[in-house]
């Protein structure tokens, strides 16, 4: 278990390594930011001095290795627009993209896993269309669109949710959500649902075929104890990496959502630096989002063995 | 039915008391204000954009500032005197202003804030460097130098010389400072939740008797029309800018909803080459210039991506500004004619040129550039448009990269064109331009030292004539913007570079 934890570990680092790559040669590729960052009346004078105090002057090698070597110690460098280290406007942001991220994951796992239950144990059923539409629209309608069908119903006709922004409250000094979220979360966590009530719904048909469930009816087993115990359980080990995989995805997915509705997240301040050709901010916020990405696949790895004591790792 | 009659009758007598009873009883109400962008910080030498200095500026003052007719008026300068040769402004200053923090505004005051905006690290430091020197007289005078005379330096102070408090700022340093900003104005800095909502309260002290007019000032960042669109129309926020013509049409029968529309203060434009990637090609030549104006129908791509909202551009320079040319006329669209001038200008059939836009940085720009291409093409231009992404292609703008025919715009808050006329035609000097014309050269450096306002306006006339003959752009527009307010927002006044100040604004609530 060590031993592959330890493997992974350092395959982890190399994909970091490769993103930090891409991420910074592609971004030198648009050209520098220098002449976005003065007035338009600045004279050149101004600009090449400007240029060469923030080094993108000098050769594209050097630029990289300071830049890698300066990441290594956990320096983004400072945002250029908001002249502050991008590492805090990070993690000034990041309560409100896990706010996100983590109800549209709730959503998506309580419509998406009774759903696909309901759907798989009886084919064909009203609740089984209700899954079945509900897997196929989660995952081909574009969640930028239904955001705005949302916020004109439930928010402007309705008026039950506000239009954009998080609100929050406070108690005993934690910071806790308000109805705010839940039309960003729905249609952030859309695609998701989809995914899950297709994925359990799949899983429960094909289980509830296998002899071991046929085993327990036959020992006079209730239903309910059946499905939860025995099909629930044994759908739950693939689950359990579609949820990781689905939350790197939630977390760094929500750039159209955020700015929709103006969520002061993660994404909003993506798809900011990327207009402003905020280098340094990009940089960061692509190797932060991949850190999240690559750390939740380990840890979902890690959680198979927990869920189903038969995997080992290894040796 | 009576019953509720009298209930009603009750509310109304309730209300119409209390309106009586707080009636000059000081600010009311809180304001809500859309922003498109996120401001990058609340002061001015480091603001990136409108936004962030429409914000700003209703915490701060300057010694001066643009008046609602468009005049230089006085601020926290009570007077001030110009030297004869123009280049020495005496300033008498207010004595009875404090900042918010309670320190006193004074010369020194003045002094530090030149000092601090015209360092290497702000982004708006030639708009300090404009003077040569600010010293202190006594404590409540101050003198400003400049090299030549400088007809812009009231407006440029106008707009950006915002007065900060030395000590507070000495105190907490640059960092600090962009975390909780002071200044004299008529809001106080309460709350910044950054990318999410920065709050103000109206100022107890402030210097203006009888403003602000209201007590809470709300800043909400919403980068995307279509959300502010709906918010203005749930009632969730009072003001909201930059709505496109279909989103405003949408609004006009909303009873909760008050439509606002005005020209900007913008030129959109073609511009030619003749620095770099344009030499040696036809367009340095007058007549083909003129000829690719009278080609483009610019009515009709106003009337067909605009709704009809817009105005064609006549030249540079736009009717608010000082020396507009009241009798100037557009183009307009003649191929016939513009066929002819090709012809003599040596090129019957036509030519070919590489063209650019940028994309995704304008309302419809896009379509825009592929209009004009299809209307220099009907008269025998072929073009080769390629859309850029606006950050890459700004970036190969201010290095006289791009081709020798490409699409921008250009605002100017000041008020009069000549920032926006240097930018775009100071030849090699200047970095977004790509024109030079010694005879433009030699109009704008006389503006640059006329101080005497209507000398100065024949100047600028005799300029548009000139760009008129020898066109160094295909002029197009001059947008119209669409903001929605709440109706109870009473003196909310935007100007034509889209900013405004709220402290003479009201809501009823």
């Amino acid at each position: 278990m060590q031993r592959y934890i330890l493997s992974r570990l350092v395959q982890s680092a190399g994909i970091l390594i490769g993103v930090l790559l891409i991420v910074f040669f592609m971004l030198q590729m648009t050209g520098d930011p220098v002449s976005l960052m003065v007035s338009r009346n600045a004279s050149p004078e101004q600009v090449e001095a400007l240029r060469e105090e923030l080094g993108y002057n000098r050769p594209v090698m050097v630029q990289f290795f300071d830049f890698f070597t300066d990441a290594l110690t956990g320096d983004f460098g400072m945002s250029l627009r908001h002249r502050q280290p991008s590492l805090k406007l990070i993690l000034d942001r990041l309560p409100a993209t896990v706010e996100l991220a983590a109800t549209a994951l709730m959503f998506a796992l309580v419509i998406g896993v009774p759903l696909g239950l309901l759907g798989g144990s009886n084919p064909n059923s009203f609740w089984d269309i209700m899954a079945r539409g509900a897997g196929l629209i989660g995952q081909t309608i574009p969640n930028f669109w239904l955001a705005l069908i949302l916020i004109v119903i439930l928010s402007v006709h309705l008026g039950w949710f506000p239009t954009f922004g998080r609100n929050t409250w406070s108690l005993f000094g934690l910071t806790l959500p308000t109805r705010s979220v839940v039309l960003p979360a729905f249609a952030l966590g859309l695609f998701t649902t989809g995914q899950i009530v297709r994925f359990v719904r799949s899983a429960v048909l094909e289980i509830k075929n296998e002899d071991y469930v046929r085993t327990a009816y036959s020992k006079g087993l209730s239903d309910r104890n059946i499905y939860m115990r025995h099909i629930l359980r044994n759908a739950s080990i693939p689950l359990i990496s579609i949820i990781g995989v689905q939350f790197g995805y939630l977390m760094s997915g929500s750039i159209y959502i955020e700015t929709i509705f103006s969520w002061p997240g993660l994404g909003n301040l993506l798809a900011e630096a990327i207009g402003n050709r905020d280098f340094a901010l990009v940089q960061a916020i692509a190797f932060f989002t991949s850190l999240v990405v690559v750390a939740l696949n380990l840890l979902t790895d890690v959680a198979y063995g927990l869920a189903d004591p038969r995997i080992r790792y290894g040796d | 039915m009576e019953k509720s009659g009298v209930k009603c009758l009750f509310t109304i007598v309730l209300l119409l008391s209390a309106m009586v009873w707080t009636a000059g009883a000081g600010p009311q109400g809180t304001l809500r204000v859309a922003t498109t962008t996120m401001p990058n910080a609340i002061d001015l030498p480091m603001g990136s954009e409108r936004n962030a200095h429409n914000v700003a500026w209703q915490i701060y003052n300057s010694l001066v500032w643009i008046q609602d007719d468009g005049k230089v008026g006085p601020s926290l300068a009570d007077s001030w005197t110009v030297s004869e040769d123009g280049t020495t402004y005496t300033f008498k200053l207010r004595k009875d202003v404090k900042f918010h923090n309670g320190e006193p505004f004074n010369a020194d005051a003045v002094v530090y804030t030149w000092n601090r905006g015209k360092q290497d690290s702000m982004q708006w430091k030639e708009k300090f460097a404009v003077a040569k020197s600010v010293e202190k007289i006594d404590d409540y005078t101050v003198r400003v130098t400049t090299e030549g005379p400088s007809p812009l330096l009231l407006r440029i102070m106008a707009e950006f010389w915002a007065i900060i408090p030395p000590k507070h700022h000495q105190k907490v340093g640059e960092n600090g400072f962009l975390n909780h900003p002071i200044g004299t104005g008529p809001f106080v800095f309460k709350e910044w939740k950054k990318g999410d909502r920065i709050i103000f309260e109206a100022n107890p002290n402030y210097w203006e008797e009888g403003y602000p007019k209201v007590k809470t000032l709300v800043f909400r960042p919403i980068p995307e029309s279509s959300t502010r669109l709906a918010a203005i129309s749930a009632g969730e926020i009072d003001i909201v800018t930059r709505l496109s013509s279909e989103e405003a049409k949408s609004l006009k029968n909303r009873k909760n909803v008050k439509l606002i529309s005005y020209t900007v203060d913008r030129v959109y434009y073609i511009t030619f080459n003749n620095l770099t990637s344009g030499k040696g090609k036809p367009t340095e030549n007058a007549l083909v210039r003129q000829a690719m104006n009278y080609a483009v129908d610019v009515d009709a791509v106003i009337d067909a991506l605009f709704d009809g909202y817009g105005r064609p551009a006549t030249g540079y320079v736009t009717p608010g500004n000082w020396g507009y040319d009241e009798e100037i006329q557009p183009f307009g669209y003649d191929p016939e004619k513009a066929k002819k001038l090709l012809a003599e200008a040596g090129y019957p059939d036509g030519f070919e040129m590489d063209f650019a836009c940028p994309s995704g940085a304008y309302n419809n720009f896009e379509q825009v550039c592929e209009a004009v291409q299809g209307y220099l093409g009907a008269v025998g231009v072929k073009t080769n448009l390629n859309l850029m992404e606006s950050g890459k292609y700004w970036d190969l703008e201010a290095k006289k990269q791009l081709p020798p025919l490409f699409g921008d715009s250009w605002s100017e808050a000041t008020g009069e064109a000549l920032p926006r006329l240097k930018g775009a035609l100071g030849g090699k000097n200047a970095n977004f331009s790509a024109w030079s014309d010694p005879e433009i050269d030699r109009l704008l450096e006389e503006i640059g030292k006329t101080v005497d306002d209507d000398a100065r306006a024949k100047l600028y006339v005799e300029l548009q004539r000139y760009m008129q003959k020898n066109p160094p752009f295909i002029y197009l527009y001059e947008p119209v913007a669409f903001e929605g307010i709440n109706p109870g927002v009473k003196d909310y006044r935007p100007r034509p570079a889209e900013n405004y100040y709220l402290k003479y604004t009201s809501i009823d609530s």
